[in-house]
């Protein structure tokens, strides 16, 4: 901006008339002493009185009042000590060197003096840029989110390029994060325009060769191959903000404020994850010691029930049955929220081993023979079934779900029937009732379950038809349900042919 | 039952449950000693000596697998421990480390009295005098290596009746899976279930009424097998 500051026409006119004064002073000053000297120890040394004038004037003022200098200096030495003296003429040839010597040397020491100089301040230049770039990354550095470094920065680089600025972010239609002052507004083509920036990651809008007729230009803010956001620059009298000369630095301070960004979306994002796990521990916390809390009463509810009925008060047999059956089916309840609780924090392990279905049909049926109680089960497993590769736990809890469910919206006293197919392709497990079937909308969706649960089927359902899909698919098992046209609803546990162990696995086992 | 009562302990921290379990076991003629910790339990352990235990997995004090150990050593005890649901590996757990069954809470009270009776029964009897052991319609002779069902001889592959036998000297007891691998197939043979299942549904075929709802030999997912037995 100013790398020749000394003899640029931009500096004032005084100072330079001030400075070739000052020169010729110099010179003056070195003829007096001069003539001072010359009587009393010869000319010899005179021409050596020049030479600190010339040197000084070199150093302090450049190269016009040097060669000024330098020329009143051998024509004060030519007037006043060469003879014949008072007259501008030489006869010597060693007068004739002196002032060609001092001529020279007043342009090599201005040369010399002003490469010093424009070095000198071209490294205060740096420093200044520097300091600038230092405070602003220091002052971003304190800010916290993405509105205050956007606020931030965008106050530091009006203050800096003294125009105005914007940090505009989004695709495909950016906004407005910050702008210093408030209140500016973008014209249809500055937001083509940020748009631009955003997408390509390079400048577009005034001043550039993208965009032109915005009255704003845009520069990109990118932390490696990403975008983050772009920053807007205008002047009110519509003249381009950032010149050449200031590009290197503005990129400089971009640079810093992408910087800033993607530490402020680092921080924000292990704030969330924090707070996710927190979140996550308390909910596990609490679900376990609602659990707990609510399964003790029962436990007693459901053995004080039963004892009462062993003891034999004959008429209230029916009363106590439906007490153990209820207190049954709430405990039902809550294992299944448990359940979904695990399912939804990704802490269901498999254990995965051969399982006979015979074992896993006889064992959900014992369980759930409280709900069963009012409606004959009809098994039909035949006997050529063959082993299936499952976890034994969450295919009974499957199955729990099924029985349950079947037995909840049989007709009263209408059978419910588990069948199993064996085909070459898949082992087919299916739990029938006899009863007003499906909702139509619900048909082959299990996933509507969970969405409809509670409205025009019993509550409850959805939740553990949700679980029997979710374990079955962390099984490899796929889940089908569908109506019996008009007879009841039919549930279907696919085990696909890779979870079928083939006769040649277990025929040595006797 | 003999003149003087059998002692129970109930090893439980939840009061309610423990005036349960002590209604309950009074009614059928045992004798109970109460306890509310593990500390409380290893103290009535050595002054009453009860003949079986009944303890909770989930005792605010101690781990209950330590107190499995602990409450069954001398002098001998039946011990059964009582369970959440999902606290299947804790249970496999106790039972590797001696426990003689176990119970899930919530749990019926004739359930758990079947229990207590077969893991006491086990305790009393010794395995040489019990000769014959009855299922349903099948007969098991352990001596005379002889299985009757309906009056009818039942012919048997070896590694069958090994297996059978096994249950059978246990019987209404579970026996982990692991158990029955190692004791019928051999160490070698740990984790391969399939043989398991193979031998089980062969031995259904042969003595269940209907082999697809068995009630003799039955399942619990996750831990074992046990024989109903009489």
């Amino acid at each position: 901006m100013a790398e020749s500051r000394a003899m640029n026409p931009q500096t004032p006119v005084t100072a330079r008339v001030q400075a070739y004064a000052g020169a010729i002073a110099m010179v003056a000053v070195s003829t007096l002493v001069g003539l001072w000297i010359a009587p009393r120890w010869g000319t010899a040394p005179v021409d050596m009185i020049y030479l600190p004038a010339v040197l000084a004037a070199a150093a302090l003022w450049g190269l016009g009042p040097a060669v000024i200098a330098g020329l009143a200096a051998a024509l004060a030495y030519n007037f006043f000590f060469t003879t014949p003296v008072h007259t501008f003429r030489m006869d010597r040839v060693a007068d004739v060197v002196t002032v060609i010597v001092l001529l020279i040397v007043a342009l090599v020491t201005s040369r010399l003096a002003s490469g010093i100089r424009s070095q000198a301040r071209l490294a205060a230049a740096h420093a200044v840029r520097n300091a600038t770039i230092a405070g602003f990354a220091g002052r971003l550095l304190s800010c916290s989110g993405e509105g205050d470094i956007g606020s931030t920065a965008c106050t530091e680089l009006r203050g800096l390029f003294h125009c105005n600025v914007m940090l505009v972010t989004g695709l495909p239609e950016p906004r407005i994060v910050t702008a210093a002052p408030d209140g500016n507004r973008l014209t249809p083509s500055d937001v083509a325009a940020a748009a631009l920036t955003m997408e390509s990651g390079e400048a577009a809008g005034r001043g550039t060769s993208r965009l032109q007729p915005a009255e704003w230009v845009f520069y990109p803010v990118r932390s490696g191959d990403e975008v983050l956001a772009a920053i807007g620059l205008a002047r009110d009298d519509g003249t381009v903000p950032v010149t050449d000369d200031d590009l290197p630095l503005l990129t400089n301070l971009l640079d810093q404020v992408a910087l800033a960004l993607v530490r402020a979306r680092a921080e924000a994002e292990t704030r969330e994850v924090a707070g996710l796990r927190e979140r996550d521990h308390l909910r596990s916390a609490l679900l376990s010691s609602v659990g707990h809390d609510l399964r003790t009463p029962l436990t007693g509810i459901i053995a004080a029930a039963t004892e009462l009925r062993a003891d034999g008060a004959t008429q209230d047999q029916a009363l106590l049955a439906t007490i153990a059956c209820e207190a049954g089916k709430l405990e039902r309840y809550i294992s299944n929220l448990l359940d979904m609780a695990r399912i939804e924090a990704g802490a269901v392990k498999l254990k995965t081993e051969p399982v006979d279905l015979v074992d896993s049909v006889a064992a959900a049926i014992k369980d759930v023979r409280l709900s069963l109680a009012d409606h004959p089960v009809a098994v039909d497993l035949p006997d050529n079934l063959p082993l299936i590769r499952a976890d034994a736990e969450l295919l009974h809890h499957c199955l729990i779900n099924l029985i349950d469910n079947a037995a909840r919206y049989s007709r009263s006293r209408g059978p419910v029937r588990i069948a199993a197919a064996v085909s070459k392709a898949e082992v087919r497990l299916s739990v029938e009732d006899e009863g007003p079937g499906l909702p139509q909308d619900a048909e082959r969706s299990l996933d509507a379950f969970s969405r409809i649960s509670g409205s025009d089927r019993k509550g409850g359902a959805g939740l553990g038809l949700a679980i029997v899909k979710a374990f079955a698919e962390a099984m490899g098992m796929k889940v089908l349900a569908s109506n019996r046209d008009g007879l009841g609803a039919i549930f279907t546990l696919v085990f696909p042919k890779a979870l079928v162990l083939t006769t040649s696995e277990t025929a040595d086992a006797g | 039952m003999p003149a003087s009562p059998l002692k129970v302990l109930v090893v439980d921290d939840e009061p309610q449950i423990r005036t349960l379990l002590t209604a309950t076991l009074n009614r059928a003629g045992y004798a109970v000693v109460e306890a509310a910790n593990g500390r409380e339990a290893l103290n009535a352990k050595s002054i009453d000596k009860p003949d079986l235990v009944l303890l909770d997995l989930g005792l605010p004090d101690r781990d209950g697998l330590e107190l499995v150990t602990l409450l069954r050593g001398e002098p001998r005890a039946a011990l059964i421990v009582i369970s959440a649901r999902d606290q299947t590996e804790q249970k496999v757990a106790a039972l590797d480390l001696g426990a003689d069954d176990y119970v899930t809470k919530p749990f019926d009270t004739e359930e758990l009295l079947a229990r207590v009776r077969a893991s006491l029964r086990h305790r009393l009897a010794s395995e040489a005098e019990r000769q014959i052991v009855e299922a349903g319609p099948v007969t098991i002779d352990l001596l005379e290596r002889r299985i009757r069902r309906g009056g009818e001889d039942v012919h048997l592959t070896p590694k069958e009746w090994s297996l059978l036998s096994e249950l059978a000297k246990h019987p209404g007891r579970v026996l982990t899976h692991d158990y029955l691998l190692r004791t019928v197939w051999g160490p070698a043979h740990l984790g391969q279930a399939e043989y398991l299942r193979v031998a089980i549904r062969a031995l259904r075929q042969k003595l269940e009424d209907t082999p697809s709802q068995p009630q003799l030999i039955i399942n619990e997912p996750g831990v074992g097998y046990r024989l109903l037995a009489k």
